[in-house]
């Protein structure tokens, strides 16, 4: 995740309680999505940025995964098209096992 | 026992001061580990400590690689190190680069063990293996949960004072060394033997001498008018003018030659020979045509296959001449013949 979304999430879990932010992201890759997850749980992986060493262990989804909380019509506008040339099921894989590693909270 | 004193070296962005907008700081020194550092000082536990590091940008350094150098040792030197860890750089090219070159700088000027970490394909892998132990990491920062561990156990081993194993056992670039080993239960004939069996049938096999791995050169697209094409010829093969004037070596060639051929139709045992060592040179010195084949091509001018002649050749000697002699004459002739809008270069050899 780049420099300056690692200061604008620390910055917004610290002005809000980490408890009261869920990131939601729309990554194309399972490994991309799969690192962005790891940054804002357990800190930036690649020891680069704002959030090297630190946990904010945030609530952390991909788009793809909250369909079923979404307007229909907005999701078929807006998503649905993406829907159909990623790898959804790789994407949310991906998703599970970071977060099944690395939340200490459930 | 003492921790190992260490010292980190990283550039803008793993010391977390920017992205290419800060790659033109000036070196800077940090008490105590940053960023990818603060992830080693937790593998080495207490056996390694790292107590500083040193931080430049990438553009300053590149751009700059003597002051840069200079100014960084005089960093590192303030920390009495025993150790020096850069990167990992992966295959980010100026960041390898740098790296590498500060390993080189500190394990010569210090003698201390160098280890820094980068893909194999970094252009800083291939100019400082032979100084440092590069460890083979992956491509993007996103391998750093990979090139972390790498890194430090090869770290904590040279810290140990441990007897390091074959560059494949530890992970590390090869560096061009060679030992002699004992086999106690196969004669070499019969390892010989169980290794061409394995490559006749496809199956994997790992050489004892292994070559040194060269880069390739992708050839050109094809010349579609070779009508009106001018075409250049260059040799390794030694072909001179009687009397090698510019006393081209006949191994280890140290220079290269730019010889007139304007009005040359032939070359004749009375005009020119071969200064190269490396081969029986009768048949060269009776006719030199035959390395570089001047008679034809003069043919082939008038016949209007090709466009015409260059009336330079440029000759060096192959024999014993290295691989970083033989890229820099290369480089020097091409930008000679670039200006004088050649269509195709004919290189031969012995």
């Amino acid at each position: 995740m780049d420099m300056a979304n690692q200061a604008r999430i620390k910055e917004t879990a610290e002005k809000y309680g980490r408890e009261n932010v869920v990131v939601i992201i729309g990554g194309a890759e399972a490994e991309a999505a799969g690192l962005t997850a790891e940054t804002v749980i357990a800190g930036d992986p690649t020891y680069a940025g704002p959030l090297t060493n630190i946990a904010l262990d945030l609530s952390i989804y991909h788009i793809l995964e909250l369909k079923e909380l979404i307007d229909p019509q907005v999701y078929e506008d807006q998503i649905s098209m993406m829907e159909m040339v990623l790898e959804v099921d790789e994407i949310i894989a991906e998703m599970n096992n970071i977060r099944d590693e690395l939340r200490q909270e459930a | 026992m003492a921790a190992v004193r260490a010292v980190h070296y990283l550039n803008q962005f793993f010391g977390q001061i920017g992205g290419e907008d800060k790659a033109d700081i000036t070196p800077f020194q940090k008490d105590g580990p940053v960023g990818p550092g603060t992830a080693l000082q937790k593998a080495f536990g207490d056996e390694i400590e790292i107590v500083g590091t040193v931080i430049c940008g990438d553009t300053y350094f590149n751009e700059n690689i003597e002051t840069a150098t200079t100014e960084i040792m005089e960093l590192i030197a303030g920390y009495q190190p025993q150790m020096l860890i850069a990167g990992p750089a992966f295959n980010a090219g100026r960041y390898g680069v740098a790296c590498g070159a500060v390993c080189a700088a500190a394990a010569e000027k210090f003698a201390i063990p160098v280890i820094t970490g980068m893909y194999e394909e970094n252009p800083g892998a291939d100019l400082y293996r032979k100084q440092a132990y590069i460890v083979r990491t992956g491509d993007s920062a996103a391998k750093m949960r990979t090139a972390i561990p790498a890194m430090s156990k090869l770290a904590l081993k040279i810290a140990r004072g441990e007897e390091l194993g074959t560059p494949a056992d530890e992970g590390y670039l090869e560096q061009g060394l060679r030992f002699n080993t004992m086999h106690h239960t196969e004669r070499g004939s019969s390892r010989a033997v169980a290794m061409l069996l394995k490559k006749l049938k496809g199956e994997p096999y790992q050489s004892e001498y292994p070559m040194p791995s060269f880069s390739r050169v992708t050839p050109r697209p094809a010349i579609k008018d070779l009508k009106n094409a001018k075409i250049a010829l260059v040799t390794s093969g030694g072909i001179v003018p009687k009397g090698n004037p510019d006393r081209i070596e006949a191994s280890s060639a140290s220079h290269f030659g730019r010889y007139d051929i304007t009005g040359i139709e032939d070359l004749t045992e009375d005009t020119f020979e071969t200064a190269h060592g490396g081969y029986d040179p009768v048949y060269a010195n009776l006719d030199a045509d035959r390395v570089l084949p001047i008679d034809v091509l003069r043919q082939m001018e008038k016949e209007g296959v090709i466009g015409s002649l260059h009336n330079v050749y440029y000759a060096t000697v192959g024999n014993g001449t290295s691989v970083a002699n033989a890229q820099k004459y290369a480089h020097a002739i091409g930008l000679e013949l670039s200006e004088e809008n050649i269509d195709g270069i004919i290189l031969t050899s012995t």
